[in-house]
This record gives structure tokens, sequence and C-alpha cells, in this order.
């Protein structure tokens, strides 16, 4: 190709025009936009703060986290009648929640501590502090429960010593407190301590006679099953599994010595015989007994 | 700026931008894009146009004034090409980045199409192929008629690299060209 002919094709080039329409509506449109105040807003925070808008998504979600964490954090502080006080509940609450089921007890008995501790700062408030006496008493009610649900005989144990110790701990506060309104909760607690203290003396022994009492009950569950085979038919499959599994595993245990292994999986199968009402007779230690 | 010297730079020079731009770029709707982004920029501005032997006013001697407004639309044409490019390899340039600035897609269709012919097409690619410099002062000198004066300008160059840049251009052009047939 010639220069010539090259600068030809190029001229051709000129007809390349935009749309007539098109042109038309861009003049109107653009003359709609009002003026930029450029020279009003500051050149600095422009350029500096530009880059802020594309993680805007990003910030957004940092501050809402900080704004949760700090909330969180400024209610650990705070006292009954605070605004905040219902979210240091929900956060002890939530600790009771998600702690493994061994730990509960313990957990319980730690933020039962810390209310009544909360409850002693405060003494203008007969309403909140009988309501948060009554939530105390549900928690002392609810501890020996979850500490007889603990398979493991030597777990229970332990875990209600810990239990034993913060109890202690708990009567001095409450013996301490100025509140006239938690005589009731005196009482409890004397009566929790005893029916805690009743399960240790218990769980020592079934401990220590391991594999006599373990005869024993496994002589009253294989005469419940036998009576109630009508019943254990309505169950579903997989508890039926379940139940034979452990009595097999229970079986393994004992011709390896493992007396209190054994002694965790007849308290499993004994959960099992609860959760579907039987109310099985095998004796077990509660701290009711 | 006032209207209607928007308006008198708006006809004047939306056909050469628009070209500019569309020589530089695959498609229509780009081209109608980066040129409606290129004339809202320099209304939005706002920035007074001096014609270039005219005193500039008590107090406007530290603020920027337009004194050759061709060569300013197509500095900022330019650099929306650049930006449209730079953009192109990370993300394509999405509707609602167009709305947020500040422009509305128009609701109806213009049935935007330009023909061109085969040797046409051929010489839009070849102008795409060489370097942005060199593609930039053809159209400017070859088919928008810019003399050389008007480049240097544009480029912030003296007229002679102007010459030499464009003989250079021409030469790899017709090159590309020759080498393509």
């Amino acid at each position: 190709m010639t220069e010539k002919e090259l600068l030809e094709q190029l001229n051709e080039l000129k007809s390349i025009k935009p749309n007539e329409d098109w042109a038309n509506w861009l003049l109107s449109n653009i003359l709609t936009k009002s003026h930029q105040t450029v020279m009003i807003k500051p050149r600095v925070k422009l350029v500096s703060f530009s880059f802020l808008h594309q993680y805007q998504k990003a910030l957004v979600s940092v501050a809402l986290v900080v704004l949760f964490v700090s909330t969180f954090a400024f209610a650990q502080t705070a006292l009954p009648g605070n605004p905040l006080y219902p979210i240091k509940t929900l956060t002890q609450n939530a600790r009771i929640a998600l702690a493994p089921k061994d730990y509960k007890p313990v957990i319980r008995m730690q933020i039962a501590k810390n209310r009544l501790e909360d409850m002693a700062k405060i003494t203008d408030q007969e309403q909140v502090i009988a309501l948060m006496s009554q939530n105390i008493q549900k928690d002392l009610q609810t501890i020996p429960q979850e500490l007889k649900n603990i398979s493991k005989k030597q777990v229970a144990l332990q875990m209600s010593k810990q239990v034993q110790n913060e109890a202690k701990d708990l009567k001095n506060l409450s013996n301490n407190s100025l509140n006239k309104n938690i005589n009731n909760l005196n009482q409890n607690i004397d009566e929790f301590q005893d029916k805690v203290f009743a399960f240790i003396f218990s769980t020592e022994e079934e401990i220590n006679q391991c594999p006599t009492s373990l005869q024993d009950k496994l002589v009253n569950l294989q005469k419940y099953l036998t009576d109630n085979v009508q019943t254990l038919v309505q169950w579903p499959i997989d508890d039926i599994t379940k139940v034979r599994t452990f009595l097999g595993d229970i079986e393994n245990d004992l011709k390896a010595g493992n007396c209190l292994e054994a002694m965790a999986k007849i308290e499993s199968i004994n959960q099992i015989l609860q959760i579907h009402s039987l109310d099985i007779k095998v004796e077990t230690s509660t701290p009711e007994n | 700026m006032t209207e209607q010297e928007f308006i008198n730079l708006y006809k004047h020079n939306l056909d050469k931008i628009f070209r500019f731009i569309y020589l530089r770029v695959d498609k229509v709707e780009t081209a109608e894009d980066l040129t409606a982004q290129a004339f809202l920029k320099v209304w939005q501005r706002q920035i007074p146009v001096i014609a270039s032997d005219e005193a500039l006013p008590a107090g406007r001697q530290e603020s920027p004034v337009i004194s050759n407004p061709t060569a300013f639309i197509y500095r900022v044409a330019r650099n929306q090409i650049i930006d449209f490019y730079r953009q192109k390899k990370k993300v394509p340039i999405s509707l609602e980045e167009l709305k947020e600035k500040g422009i509305d897609l128009p609701q109806k269709s213009f049935l935007s199409q330009i023909e061109l012919s085969f040797e046409m097409e051929n010489l839009k690619k070849a102008l795409q192929r060489i370097k942005p410099a060199y593609s930039e002062v053809i159209i400017w000198h070859y088919v928008d008629d810019l003399s050389t004066k008007e480049i240097s300008q544009i480029l912030n160059k003296n007229e002679n690299s102007v010459r030499v840049l464009l003989h250079r251009a021409l030469e790899t052009l017709k090159k590309e060209l020759n080498k393509k047939v």
C-alpha cells in the first residue's frame, strides 16, 4: 500500500459519526447535571479517602463487628437494672449452652455465683433482686440433675467436688449479703449443698464397690428389659441398636476389668430409658437419695 | 464555562471525539459511553474558558483555565480511553458504575451501528495494533484535521517532535497494513 492510498483510506474514516438521536439525548442529559463544586470540596479529602469506597462493604462489616464486640465487652461490667445487663445475662446463658455436657454443672455454678455477686451490689431494686434470686434457685435445682447425667462416675465425682467448692463461696456470699429478701435462697443453698454432698458420697461408694454394684445394676436391667419387651418393641430401631451396642461393650469391659467404663455405659442406657419415660428401676445413686 | 460555551464545544467536537474514541475501542456502545463521560467531565469541572491571548482576570492567576477547549476535550477523552483499558484489565465497567458517574442510560435504543467497509475495518484494526501514541497522532492529524500545533498543545510537546512522531506513526501503520496484506 502506498502512502497516498493510505491517506485516502484515512480520509474515509471521517465519515464515522455518532448516532444523531444519541448525540441530542446526550447533550440534554449532560446539561441537566448540576455543576460539581470541585473547588469547594477539599481536594485532599477526595484523594486520601477515595480508596475507602471500594472497601465499603468490608469496612461496614468490620465496624459492625467492632460495635458488636465492644457492646458485649461493656455489658460484662453492667449491673442489674442497667440496659446492657440483659446482654450480660445472654452471654452467661450462651456460656452454659455451649459448655461440654460434663462441665455444664460447674459453669452453671460459677455463673450463679457471679449473679449473686451482682445482686449483692444492688440494694434498691427489690423486684430485680427477687427475680434474680428465683433464677439462681432454678440453677441450683438443675445442677444436681446435670451431675447425675454425667455417665462416667469419676468425671461426675470430680465435677461434683468442684461444684461443692463453688457452693461454699456461694453460701459465704449469700451470708454476707445485706439483702433481706434472700432468706429463701439461703435455705435453698443449704439444701443444694446437702444434695451435692450426698451425690459425692454415693458416687464414691459406687466407685469403691464397682464390681458388686455393677452386677446388681445389670441384674436389675436384665429383669426390666425382660419384663417390658412389649414396650421395647415400640422403640425406634436406632435406640434399640444403641442399647444392644452398650450391652455388648459392657460385657467386653467386664472381661477386661474396666468396671468404671462399664458403669458409664449402664448410665448411658439408663438415660435412653429415661428418655422413653420408662423410669427404669435400675438402682442409680442420685442426689435425692 | 457557560451553558452556551459548552453547547458550542459539544457541537464542534462531538463527531471528532466520538471518532477518536471509536477508532481506539471495539464497540460503538463503548465509544458512546466514553464520549459521554468525557463531555460530562468537562461540563462538571466548570473550568472557565479563556482565549489564549486574553489576560487572566484578577484572582484567576492560580486557578485552572481552558485556553484551548478542543485540546482540553481531547486530553480528557484520551484519559478516558487509558482509564477504560486499565479498568478492563480488572473488571468491565458496570452499568451501576456508569450511573454513579452521572450517566443515565437511555431508556430507548438508538440502534447505533457503524458500517465499515472491509478496508476501513482493516485500517481500524491496524490502528489498534500499533502503539497508542502513533494511532492518536494519525487520527488527530489525518482524520480529524488537527494541525501539528494543536496536537503539540494536546501532548504538551513542541511541533517538531509532533512532526517526527507523525512520520514514524505513518510508516509504522503502512508496515502494519502491508504485513497483513
